[in-house]
C-alpha cells in the first residue's frame, strides 16, 4: 500500500479507475483534474479527513488495488487534528473566501445571460464586455493576484496544489480570450462555450479553493505570516482603485436585477 | 481528578490534580527559556520597547504559564509577551489602551490571546478585542483557551 501513497492520481486512476469513483464520494474531485500529479498520501493530509473517515476511504481504496488480500492501512501523518464541522479561516483567508461571494454572484448569472445573448443587441454585447471586465479586474486584478503575488509566495511553487490552482487560472484567462475573439467575430456559439465553461470552471475552482486549499494553507502558515499576509492584502487594498471596484460591485447588483427582471418578464408572458 | 465545594465563582473552586503526576512520564534534560525580555506585566511594559516593534505578541493571563507544560516551547517562542490577570488586576482600562499603542505605534503583526478555562478569563480577550476597535491599524488576534489541567480547548481567530 506503500508505494501506492507515493503514487500520484492520476497514474493510480488511470490503473484503477474505481478508485477515481471512490474518491469522488468522499467529495475529492481528483478525476477532473487536469494535472494529477499530487501523491494519494498528499490528497489525504491536503483534504484532512475525519480520522474514521479517512480509514473507511482508504479500506475502499486498498480493497479495488488489492482484492484479494487484507492490506494494513498506513497512519498518514498530519500537521494538525483533522477537520471537524464549520470551516473557521484566518483573517486574511477569510478576505478571500469574502471576495469569492461577489464573483460566486456573477458565476451564478452566467447561465441566463448566455440563454438570452443576442449578438446583435448592443446592449447583450455590452453585458459581455462589462462581464469580462469584472472578470479581468475584479476576479482577475484584485483577487487571484493577491493570490498569485502575495498568498502562494509563502509556499513552494512546485507543490502540485498550488500548480492545480494556477493552471485554473490560466484556464479562466484563456476562456476569457476566447469570449472577446468570439464577440469580435458576432459569433454567440463561440462566446457561449467560452463563458458556460468560465461558468463550470470557476464554480469548481473557488468550492476546491474554499473547502480545500484555504483550510490546508491555514493550516500550514504560521502566526508571523498569517499577520504579515494580512498587512499585505491591506497594502494592496489600498493600493487598487476603490471606484473601479466599486463599480465592479455596482455591475453584479444591476446585472442580477436585470436578469430578475426578465425571469418576471418570461412569467408573465 | 478531586474538586472540594462547588459553590462560588468557578475560577476560584479547589481543585486537585495530584493523581495526574502519576500517568505521565518523567522528562529528562533542561528546557532553555525563551523569555527574550524584561518586565512582562501588563502595568510595566511599554509599548515603545524595541522588542515589541512590529512583533507577534502574546497576552496571557497569569496562570497560563503554570498550567501549559510546554509554554516556552509551544507558545512564547518567537513572540514578545505581556501578562496580565483580568480578575485580579486593577487598573484595566490602562490595558486597553497600551494595547491599542501596541498596535498603532508599535504596529505588532499579530497578537495572541491566552486565557484559562474560567469565565473571568475571557475578560481578556474582550479587552484586546475593544484595543482593536478603538485602534487606527487593524491586525489579526488569536484566542487560546486553555483548561484547568493545561490542554488546549480552543484556538481560534476572533478578528
Amino acid at each position: 500500500m506503500e508505494k501506492y501513497l507515493n503514487t500520484p492520481i492520476k497514474e493510480l486512476i488511470t490503473k484503477f479507475p474505481k478508485v477515481g469513483e471512490i474518491l469522488e464520494k468522499y467529495d475529492i474531485g481528483c478525476v477532473p483534474c487536469n494535472v494529477g500529479s499530487c501523491l494519494l498520501k498528499d490528497i489525504m493530509e491536503i483534504h484532512n479527513l475525519p480520522e474514521e473517515e479517512e480509514q473507511e476511504l482508504m479500506t475502499r481504496i486498498a480493497k479495488v488495488i488489492y482484492p484479494d488480500r487484507e492490506i494494513n492501512i498506513p497512519k498518514i501523518e498530519r500537521k494538525q487534528k483533522p477537520r471537524t464541522g464549520e470551516i473557521k479561516y484566518s483573517p486574511p483567508i477569510k478576505r478571500l473566501v469574502d471576495e469569492h461571494v461577489l464573483i460566486k454572484r456573477l458565476v451564478a448569472l452566467i447561465p441566463d445571460v448566455i440563454k438570452s445573448l443576442s449578438v446583435d443587441s448592443e446592449q447583450d454585447k455590452q453585458i459581455i464586455r462589462n462581464s469580462v471586465k469584472f472578470i479581468r479586474t475584479y476576479a482577475d486584478k484584485y483577487h487571484h493576484a493577491k493570490e498569485e503575488e502575495i498568498l502562494f509566495k509563502n509556499f513552494d511553487e512546485n507543490l502540485d496544489i498550488l500548480k492545480v490552482i494556477r493552471e485554473d487560472h490560466e484556464n479562466a484567462r484563456a476562456h476569457v480570450r476566447a469570449m472577446l475573439e468570439g464577440l469580435d467575430k458576432k459569433d454567440k456559439k463561440e462566446i457561449a462555450e467560452h463563458f458556460n465553461a468560465y461558468h463550470e470552471l470557476l464554480t469548481e475552482h473557488i468550492k476546491k479553493e474554499d473547502e480545500i486549499l484555504y483550510p490546508w494553507i491555514d493550516r500550514n502558515l504560521s502566526i508571523t505570516q498569517v499577520g504579515e499576509l494580512f498587512s499585505k492584502f491591506n497594502e494592496a487594498d489600498e493600493k487598487s482603485d476603490k471606484e473601479v471596484i466599486d463599480s465592479c460591485k455596482k455591475f453584479v447588483k444591476e446585472l442580477e436585477e436585470k436578469m430578475q427582471n426578465s425571469k418576471e418578464q418570461e412569467v408573465v408572458k | 481528578m478531586m474538586e472540594f465545594g462547588m459553590e462560588g465563582c468557578p475560577g476560584s473552586i479547589m481543585q486537585d490534580f495530584r493523581q495526574k503526576d502519576k500517568e505521565t512520564k518523567e522528562e529528562s534534560g533542561k528546557r532553555q527559556s525563551q523569555l527574550k525580555q524584561w518586565p512582562i506585566q501588563m502595568h510595566l511594559v511599554s509599548p515603545e520597547a524595541p522588542y515589541y516593534q512590529k512583533a507577534d505578541v502574546l497576552l496571557s493571563a497569569d496562570c497560563v504559564a503554570y498550567s501549559v507544560g510546554d509554554f516556552h516551547k509551544d507558545y512564547l517562542e518567537g513572540k514578545s509577551i505581556a501578562i496580565a490577570c483580568p480578575k485580579l488586576d486593577k487598573g484595566q482600562d490602562i490595558y486597553v489602551e497600551k494595547l491599542k499603542s501596541f498596535i498603532d505605534d508599535a504596529k505588532i503583526n499579530t497578537l495572541a490571546v491566552m486565557t484559562m478555562q474560567v469565565p473571568c478569563c475571557a475578560g481578556l480577550v474582550a479587552i484586546a478585542q475593544q484595543a482593536l476597535q478603538s485602534a487606527k491599524r487593524k491586525i489579526p488576534i488569536k484566542s487560546i483557551v486553555i483548561s484547568l489541567q493545561g490542554d488546549v480547548l480552543s484556538e481560534e481567530w476572533v478578528q
